[in-house]
C-alpha cells in the first residue's frame, strides 16, 4: 500500500469539504438566514464592547483602540476553529446515535476525517469582521507595518487558533465518556468570551487559570503583546507557538485515545 | 487453503453500571461503582476461507454486531486473537480497512447530499483506486446492475433499496477481500431483495470476495450461504454447511392443515391434545411442526382428523428458517 502523505490528506480534505459545500448550498434559505444570523452575532457583539468604551476610556491602561485591536485578533483567531472543526459540534451526536462507526471503517486518519466533513461558511463572515477590526485599529494605533510584523502577526494568529481548537477538541471528546459533552463544549466555548480582554484586568488565581490551565489568555492577549507592546513582551508571548503546538498536539491525541473508547450501539 | 479470517479463543466483555430504577436510582447510580460484567462474545473460533460466504446468524442481542466490530477493527477484543489477512484488525486499523469493505442495512455511509458517482469519487481517493480498476469496476457494476439512474442522483433523494443497492456498491469499489453486509436486506421490498442477492453473489463469483453477512432473513442464507454460523448468548452454537444443518433436523416436518372457525382459537386446542408438536397459526393455515422420530406425520393426521373437521391439509420440509427458529428457542444443540 502507498504511504498516505500529507498531498493525500489534502486531496481528500479538499473533497470531502467541497462535497458539504455543495449541500449547505443546495439549502439556500438556510444559507442565507444563518449568514444573518452571524452578522447580528457579531454586531452586537461589537455593540457591547463599544458601550463599555462610551463609559470608560481605557480599561487598566489599555485604550479603546488597543482593546478593539485584542478583540479583532481573537474573532480572527477563532475563525479556523469555526470554519474548519465545527464538526466537533456533532460528536456527540454520531456517537450517541452510533453513526460514530461509518468513520472507523475508512483507512484513513480518522481525526481527519471526521473533521473534514464540515465546513462552516459562517466562519467566513468573522473571518471578514475581525480582519476590517484589526485594520482599523491598527491605522488608528499607527502601527508600523513592515513584512517581519506581517509575518509574526500570521505565525501569532496560527498559534492562538491552535490554542482553540485544542480547547474544543478536547471539550468534544469527553463525549465518549460522556456521551453528551454538549456542556462541557459550551463552557469551552463560553471562555473565549474572555479571551478577547487583557489578562491583568483579572485577578491573580483568575490570570494563573487563564494562562496555565485553560490557556485562553493565548488566544489573544499574549500573541497580540507582541505588536501591540513591543517593548514589554513577556516570555510567554515567545513561547506562545510553542505552547500552542504542544496543545493541539495532546488535543489531537486525546480526542483519538477517547475515540478508542467508542465501541458503538447495537444493530 | 488458507484462511483470510482467523478467530481463535475471542472474548469480549463490556462493563456495565448495574442500574437502579426511578429517579432516586438514578441519582444513585451517579455515585455508584457497582459495575457487573457482560460476556458479550464468549470464547469464539473461527476460520473463514478467501471466497466463501459466510452466515452469521444468531438472535438479537446475540453478539454479532460485537464480533464484526471487533473484525473491522473498532473494538479491542477483551482475550483472544482475530488475524483479517494478516492484520490485527484493532492495532492496524487503517490498514485492515483498506482489506474490507462494510454495509450496515441501517446506516448509509454515503455522503448525502451527493451523486453517488461524486461519492464514489471521494472513495476512490481514500482508497487509492487505479484509474484502471475503478474503470473496470464500473463496468462490472454496469452489467450487473441498472446504475445509471443511481449515479447522478443524491443520496438522499434515493429509496431505501437504491440506497442499499448503492451501498454494497460502495463497498465492493475498493475490490476489498472481504466484505461484511451487516442485514443488507432489511426493510426491503421483495423484488429489491432478490436484485441485492443476485448483486452479491454475482460480486462473490466474479472477484471471490469473501462475504460475512448477518441477516435474521433466512431468505437471504438460502440464497447466498454454503456455510452458516450461529451464535447465541455471545456462544457459537453452530459453524456448518447449512445442508448438514437440515438433515441434522431432517426428521423434522410441517403438517398444515386448514379447519372451520377461528384458527388461533383451534390451534390452542391442537396444541393441547400434541403436546409434544410446536403448533402455531397464521390466517390461513395452522402449522404443526413433527418431529418424526417420536410421531409420525400421518398418526399426527389421525389424531387430528379424530378431534377436528379438517378441510385441506399439505406437508412441507421444513425450512432453514424452522431449523434456525429452532435451535434459537432451544439454546444450543
Amino acid at each position: 500500500m502507498k504511504r498516505k502523505s500529507l498531498g493525500f490528506y489534502l486531496r481528500i480534505y479538499r473533497k470531502i469539504l467541497a462535497q458539504d459545500l455543495k449541500s449547505k448550498m443546495s439549502y439556500r434559505a438556510d444559507f442565507i438566514i444563518s449568514t444573518i444570523g452571524m452578522i447580528f452575532t457579531n454586531i452586537s457583539g461589537f455593540i457591547g464592547f463599544w458601550i463599555i468604551f462610551r463609559n470608560f476610556p481605557s480599561i487598566n491602561g489599555w485604550s479603546y483602540h488597543e482593546m478593539l485591536f485584542l478583540y479583532g485578533f481573537s474573532l480572527v483567531a477563532l475563525t479556523p476553529v469555526q470554519c474548519f472543526f465545527d464538526n466537533n459540534w456533532s460528536l456527540r451526536q454520531y456517537v450517541y446515535s452510533g453513526d460514530f462507526i461509518k468513520y472507523c471503517f475508512r483507512p484513513i486518519n480518522l481525526f481527519i476525517y471526521f473533521q473534514s466533513e464540515v465546513f462552516d461558511i459562517k466562519g467566513l463572515g468573522q473571518f471578514a469582521f475581525g480582519t476590517g477590526t484589526l485594520i482599523y485599529s491598527w491605522i488608528k494605533l499607527d502601527l508600523a507595518f513592515t513584512p517581519l510584523i506581517l509575518l509574526k502577526l500570521i505565525v501569532f494568529l496560527i498559534t492562538a487558533s491552535l490554542i482553540m481548537i485544542a480547547l474544543q477538541n478536547a471539550a468534544a471528546a469527553t463525549c465518549f465518556w460522556t456521551h453528551n459533552s454538549f456542556y462541557v463544549l459550551d463552557l469551552a466555548f463560553r471562555f473565549k468570551d474572555y479571551a478577547r480582554y487583557p489578562i491583568t484586568i483579572f485577578s491573580p488565581v483568575f490570570r494563573f487559570i487563564f494562562s496555565f490551565v485553560i490557556p485562553i489568555a493565548f488566544i489573544a492577549y499574549y500573541p497580540s503583546l507582541v505588536i501591540l507592546r513591543p517593548d514589554e513582551v513577556p516570555v510567554l508571548s515567545w513561547l506562545s507557538p510553542l505552547i500552542g503546538t504542544a496543545f493541539f498536539f495532546a488535543s489531537y491525541k486525546f480526542w483519538m485515545y477517547a475515540a478508542t473508547r467508542y465501541s458503538g450501539t447495537g444493530s | 487453503m488458507s484462511s483470510i479470517i482467523e478467530i481463535k479463543d475471542v472474548t469480549k466483555e463490556f462493563k456495565v453500571l448495574n442500574r437502579h430504577e426511578g429517579l432516586k436510582g438514578s441519582i444513585k447510580d451517579l455515585f455508584s461503582r457497582d459495575y457487573k460484567v457482560i460476556r458479550a462474545v464468549d470464547n469464539i473460533s473461527m476460520n473463514v476461507i478467501q471466497g466463501e460466504i459466510v452466515g452469521y446468524l444468531g438472535p438479537n442481542g446475540a453478539g454479532k454486531s460485537t464480533t464484526i466490530k471487533m473484525m473491522t477493527g473498532v473494538l479491542e477484543p477483551t482475550s483472544g486473537e482475530i488475524l483479517v489477512d494478516g492484520n490485527v484488525p484493532y492495532k492496524n486499523r487503517t490498514k485492515n480497512a483498506q482489506n474490507i469493505g462494510v454495509v450496515f442495512g441501517q446506516r448509509s455511509q454515503l455522503w448525502w447530499a451527493l451523486p453517488l458517482v461524486e461519492s464514489f469519487k471521494i472513495l476512490k481517493d481514500i482508497y487509492q483506486i487505479s484509474d484502471n480498476a475503478y474503470n473496470e469496476m464500473i463496468e462490472l457494476y454496469r452489467s450487473l446492475v441498472d446504475i445509471e439512474p443511481l449515479m447522478h442522483k443524491p443520496v438522499r433523494q434515493m429509496s431505501l433499496g437504491q440506497r442499499t443497492l448503492s451501498d454494497i456498491l460502495a463497498a465492493f469499489l475498493h475490490d476489498p477481500k472481504i466484505v461484511f453486509l451487516d442485514e443488507p436486506t432489511i426493510g426491503l421490498d421483495v423484488s429489491m431483495k432478490s436484485k441485492i442477492r443476485t448483486l452479491i453473489h454475482a460480486l462473490n463469483k466474479e472477484k471471490n470476495t469473501t462475504v460475512i453477512l448477518t441477516t435474521h432473513d433466512m431468505g437471504d442464507v438460502d440464497a447466498l450461504c454454503k456455510r452458516i454460523v450461529i451464535i447465541d448468548k455471545g456462544r457459537m452454537i453452530y459453524d456448518n454447511d447449512i445442508e448438514n444443518l437440515k438433515s441434522f433436523f431432517g426428521s423434522y416436518r410441517t403438517l398444515k392443515v386448514r379447519m372451520d372457525g377461528d384458527l388461533k382459537e383451534a390451534a390452542e386446542s391442537v396444541q393441547s391434545i400434541l403436546p409434544d408438536c410446536s403448533v402455531t397459526a397464521d390466517d390461513e393455515w395452522i402449522s404443526v411442526l413433527v418431529d418424526e422420530d417420536k410421531e409420525g406425520v400421518i398418526d399426527v393426521l389421525g389424531t387430528l382428523q379424530r378431534s377436528f373437521g379438517i378441510k385441506d391439509m399439505k406437508l412441507e420440509e421444513i425450512s432453514s428458517e424452522d431449523v434456525i427458529k429452532k435451535i434459537y428457542e432451544e439454546d444450543g444443540l
